[in-house]
């Protein structure tokens, strides 16, 4: 599909080509490797298009029934029963004998307790997969959070280790359950260094979003309604409240818009994963965006005037570095004046 | 379920069972019907598993009787193991239910109302659209308003059309599957219907730039 013949067809697309193309449906509905991969690429080259596709994704994916008809776990087992009776029923209809015939019938019973039993236990496995922390209620949930300026690093009693940055919290269980590891990103970012266990998954809940894991260390974001997973080692699988299901491969990050866009990559290590390690990165930062770090990284709060926003950006890297070294550096190649007083920090040109 | 000496054989049972799921979830729809044509009753609880939701919802569509869905859908899987060893060769498992489903209520149906009731109800109110909140291209204060009106004109559609745009965007059913479903004998046609309603929208959504 993704050949430069299939790549300069959408280039003339409008809105109503877009919600119209199979494969435009399909990325949206259903993102994998490859459709990922070739919109991903196709984006690139054609930005001016993303608005337009932005547009036609919102729309495609708002679209449903009107009316839902839940098809309940009764019925479920119960047409699933009869289906199989049916055709036990259908097979032994020849047997006269009265005797032959209870005999079937104790086996018939048997064997539909049996169905039912094995449909009720998957059921519960892949549809009652736990939607919040209320399913193990009577165990009580810790809640971990950081201001402005603060991280930490949190201990599981699994072995996992939480780096949690600021403006962040995270709740998890005092113990976790026998089948699963639970827990929840309630705001901002942390990266998780999971104890591999093959038995019990670790998930983490993002909003309405699911990481599941086994064992390995990724980095998860979710700020300004953005939420980026990047995997550093092992193996993720990110489930979002669509039904959209992307696994990562190491050294993957996927991106979820506000806008509904979904979007895989490739990342730089220590520019989404440095902070737990103590570095400062702007990578062709804009002005915004610095001072957003800067406000979160040290707790303070920058004030600016007479700066030209538009055209100004910035890049360096700075290892456990103090509020003044890092804003003399900035303040040295960017052409910005600075002034630190207390927990305020004054920008002008 | 809740007898604990049946417990650790039902775990069992379970992960084995899963794993096969995990194994058909790799296989192409032809294969897996091709297994289940072949008496594997896992293919068989693969394919219950995965569609028959879906199948109650699409169902529903045409009856409101949940015990005539219900019974719809049992009869089709009834049938379909009856004639195992025989079944014809498929690509998409989904469109071929679907397919048979639609058949199988329609029929049902009929033994209750009249057609004319039927063809009435069925041209006013079925297969009706909800535009959903979460659609993200409208911000602010007119996100509401604009979302009505998009779900009104989608709703002034026909029928049919609802129906192709619902088989297509919820379904997710190809072009050539739906346009088997609703018996068109171009596969094209089904791709005009959702040009056409969807264009139709774009000034709604940008009205400044058209």
């Amino acid at each position: 599909m993704s050949t430069s013949r299939e790549h300069k067809k959408y280039e003339e697309f409008e809105f109503e080509d877009f919600v119209a193309d199979e494969f435009f449906v399909q990325w949206v509905k259903s993102p994998d490797e490859n459709n990922l991969h070739f919109w991903q690429k196709w984006l690139l080259s054609n930005p001016h298009k993303k608005e337009v596709v932005a547009e036609a994704a919102g729309l495609v994916r708002s679209i449903e029934y009107k009316e839902d008809f839940e098809f309940s776990d009764d019925a479920y087992i119960e047409v699933f029963e009869n289906i199989l009776k049916a055709d036990q029923e259908e097979a032994h209809i020849p047997e006269k004998s009265p005797i032959k015939k209870s005999r079937w019938y104790t086996l018939l019973s048997l064997r539909s307790i049996a169905a039912m039993l094995i449909v009720g236990f998957t059921y519960l496995i892949l549809f009652n997969f736990p939607q919040s922390p209320d399913i193990v209620e009577e165990i009580a949930w810790i809640t971990k959070e950081n201001g402005g300026g603060k991280k930490r690093v949190v201990h599981l009693n699994d072995g996992t280790i939480i780096h949690l940055n600021s403006n962040s919290a995270i709740s998890y269980p005092e113990r976790f359950t026998d089948s699963l590891r639970f827990v929840v990103l309630e705001k901002g970012e942390a990266f998780f260094d999971v104890a591999k266990e093959e038995r019990r998954s670790f998930v983490v809940q993002v909003n309405d979003a699911k990481v599941a894991v086994l064992g390995t260390s990724f980095n998860v974001n979710n700020r300004k309604g953005k939420l980026a997973v990047a995997l550093v080692s092992g193996k993720v699988k990110v489930n979002d409240n669509q039904g959209n299901q992307v696994v990562l491969k190491p050294m993957e990050m996927i991106v979820m818009e506000e806008t509904g866009l979904i979007s895989k990559q490739n990342f730089d290590l220590i520019q989404v994963t440095g902070w737990k390690d103590k570095y400062l990165v702007f990578t062709d930062d804009d002005f915004n965006s610095v001072v957003q770090k800067i406000e979160s990284w040290y707790g303070v709060k920058v004030n600016a005037t007479g700066m030209n926003r538009g055209n100004w950006a910035y890049t360096g890297l700075y290892y456990d570095e103090s509020l003044e070294n890092v804003m003399e550096g900035i303040a040295q190649t960017s052409r910005i004046s600075y002034k630190i007083q207390g927990r305020e920090v004054y920008i002008t040109k | 379920m809740n007898n604990p000496s049946n417990q650790s054989e039902t775990t069992f049972i379970s992960s084995k069972h899963l794993e096969t799921i995990k194994v058909f979830d790799k296989k192409s729809d032809y294969d897996i019907w091709n297994a289940f044509d072949q008496g594997d009753e896992m293919a068989f609880n693969y394919i219950y598993r995965t569609y028959v939701k879906d199948l109650f919802q699409f169902g529903s569509q045409y009856s409101c009787d949940s015990y005539l869905v219900k019974d719809s859908i049992q009869n089709l899987f009834i049938y379909l193991r009856k004639k195992r060893g025989s079944l014809s060769k498929i690509n998409n498992i989904k469109g071929y239910l679907f397919k048979s489903i639609q058949r199988e209520i329609i029929k049902n149906i009929k033994t209750k109302a009249s057609v004319e009731t039927l063809e009435e109800n069925l041209f006013e109110n079925h297969f009706l659209i909800e535009v959903s909140p979460e659609m993200n291209i409208i911000k602010g204060e007119v996100e509401t308003e604009l979302k009505l009106k998009i779900q009104r004109a989608l709703n002034q559609l026909t029928t049919k059309q609802r129906k192709v745009i619902l088989l297509f965007y919820v379904e997710e059913l190809s072009y050539k599957e739906i346009a088997d479903i609703m018996n068109f004998s171009e596969v094209k046609t089904a791709r005009k219907i959702v040009y056409r309603a969807l264009a139709s929208l774009k000034e709604l959504i940008k009205p400044t730039s058209y």
